[in-house]
């Protein structure tokens, strides 16, 4: 077999679209194994959520450099696809998918790797969830001692419900993923439209795309003021944030991977009598407080598994919607320079399903990892 | 593209505004005490937060995988729809036997599961 015959052409690429999709391509393989050194080496550079120093930090990079070859390898072979303007989109042959384009079924296929990855999280989260007492429970059961850390699954609802500015940028970011689903779909439709001028077109895709880019922007944004950051409240809104000038971040709050002495005002029985809350009256640590065999005290808590938990799943969430950040900055700028028409339009609904699928997933992760 | 309306209208814009009202809902939800309903109904408030939020989830992602992603109304829709919940039966087992088991479940089984004790 020789490269130059058309039929099986280098799976290094550029491919003869004339003669049917790729389907020999060295890509894959390339980009898994880049994908594998960049996540073991990351993994291995961290400890508990220490950093073990440089030495395997040159590796990551190299993991990011096979990855970022597997993708050239990838996009010097799906380049071909538009060369001299023309445009080809294969249809797949075989059942059960005759007539469907090949690359929205490859598209379809990934999601649903994409799924399981999404549920490996969620059933990990609700395995502990349900499995670990939550730390409200402990302290109300009475069976700790303050000095001495007890392991608790500690949601962290428990600090993003807790009022409306600590929400908030959870809520924003789902009014925003949502708005993005909606602005990439409008682009979609103008990128379609023939019966439409063109720069009328180009500038509608541009808006509309660069709105989309703009909300995923404000969504790690967001999520950076809720993980790190925190913000600070005007005055006249401190009376309704308990006096404090401040929301913290979780990572202020010691919501951390490696917590192993979470604290939290509610689980401290002095803060609870004196803000006069107290404790419920039903519970056992109230009834051995009273009869004096609990001195009460400032309970501390062991929280890796559920922060663990939380971080890897909207982390990782997080990592969906950078990559869309990506390939939504490449899209803006080809539809600002008039790259898209119906005929090649297919290329944002095929990024847009990804970006639907983002949106998907955080109308799970929200309800369940932050208000539940 | 969609070739249908939904209420007469676009359904892409009606799509929009109904999973907008959702989420507002699911806001909502979580910021509304709750308490009394919860005791009424005999269950925590938590409980009934959760049930209350995977309601309104359902429809938020039925609309958005239906309608942005097109898999109703187009001529691919079904064989797509098929492909897309393909891997429902190992969601199913992710959650119902890793999800719900206890987390000490390995150590708690019976002797005859365990590596080693197969009985033979």
């Amino acid at each position: 077999m020789s490269y130059d015959d058309p039929h099986h052409p280098s799976p290094w690429g550029p491919h003869d679209w004339k003669h049917g999709s790729p389907h020999n391509s060295w890509a894959p393989f390339i980009l898994s194994m880049g994908v594998a050194i960049f996540l073991f080496t990351l993994a291995g550079a961290f400890k508990w959520g220490e950093f073990q120093g440089w030495g395997k930090v040159p590796l990551i990079f190299v993991g990011l450099g096979v990855v970022g070859f597997g993708l050239l390898i990838w996009w010097r072979q799906d380049i071909s696809f538009g060369v001299n303007g023309e445009v080809f989109e294969p249809k797949a042959a075989g059942a059960p998918f005759q007539n469907i384009d090949i690359r929205k079924v490859a598209m379809w296929v990934f999601l649903m790797s994409e799924m399981m990855v999404f549920t490996s999280l969620f059933s990990t989260y609700m395995r502990y969830r349900f499995g670990i007492a939550s730390c409200q429970t402990v302290f109300e059961s009475g069976e700790w001692v303050e000095g001495a850390a007890v392991i608790c699954f500690e949601p962290a609802s428990h600090l993003i419900a807790s009022s409306w500015f600590h929400i908030a940028p959870g809520a924003i970011n789902t009014f925003a993923l949502i708005i993005s689903s909606f602005t990439i779909v409008q682009a979609l439709r103008y990128a379609k439209m023939r019966d439409i001028d063109e720069d009328v077109r180009r500038r509608k895709i541009t808006r509309y795309l660069g709105t989309t880019w703009f909300l995923a922007i404000l969504f790690l944004t967001m999520k950076m003021i809720e993980w790190f950051l925190g913000f600070p409240l005007p005055e006249f809104l401190h009376e309704f944030n308990h006096g404090d000038s401040t929301i913290n971040s979780l990572y202020t709050e010691g919501y951390l991977i490696n917590a192993d002495h979470y604290q939290h005002h509610e689980y401290d029985t002095h803060y609870l009598e004196s803000n006069g809350h107290g404790l419920d009256h039903d519970s056992d640590l109230y009834a051995m407080m009273e009869a004096g065999t609990h001195p009460g005290g400032h309970m501390m808590a062991n929280i890796q598994v559920s922060a663990t938990t939380f971080y890897v799943t909207t982390g990782t969430h997080g990592a969906h919607v950078f990559g869309g950040i990506i390939g939504l900055s490449y899209m803006t700028l080809k539809a600002a320079r008039g790259g898209y028409t119906p005929d090649n339009a297919v290329s944002i609904e095929y990024f847009g399903l990804y970006w639907h699928f983002v949106d998907l997933v955080w109308v799970l992760v929200f309800p369940f990892f932050y208000l539940y | 593209m969609a070739h249908y309306k939904i209420m007469g209208q676009d359904p892409y814009w009606m799509n929009f505004y109904g999973l907008m009202i959702l989420t507002l809902m699911e806001i909502l939800a979580v910021g509304t005490d709750l308490g009394p309903a919860a005791n009424s109904l005999g269950t925590e408030e938590k409980v009934l937060t959760l049930w209350i939020l995977t309601i309104i989830a359902i429809p938020k992602f039925i609309m958005i995988a239906a309608i942005f992603m097109h898999l109703y109304g187009d001529e691919d829709s079904g064989i797509l729809t098929m492909t897309a919940l393909f891997p429902a039966f190992f969601i199913l087992i992710m959650v119902l036997f890793v999800g719900l088991t206890h987390p000490n479940a390995a150590s708690g089984l019976p002797d005859w599961c365990r590596p080693g004790n197969y009985g033979l």
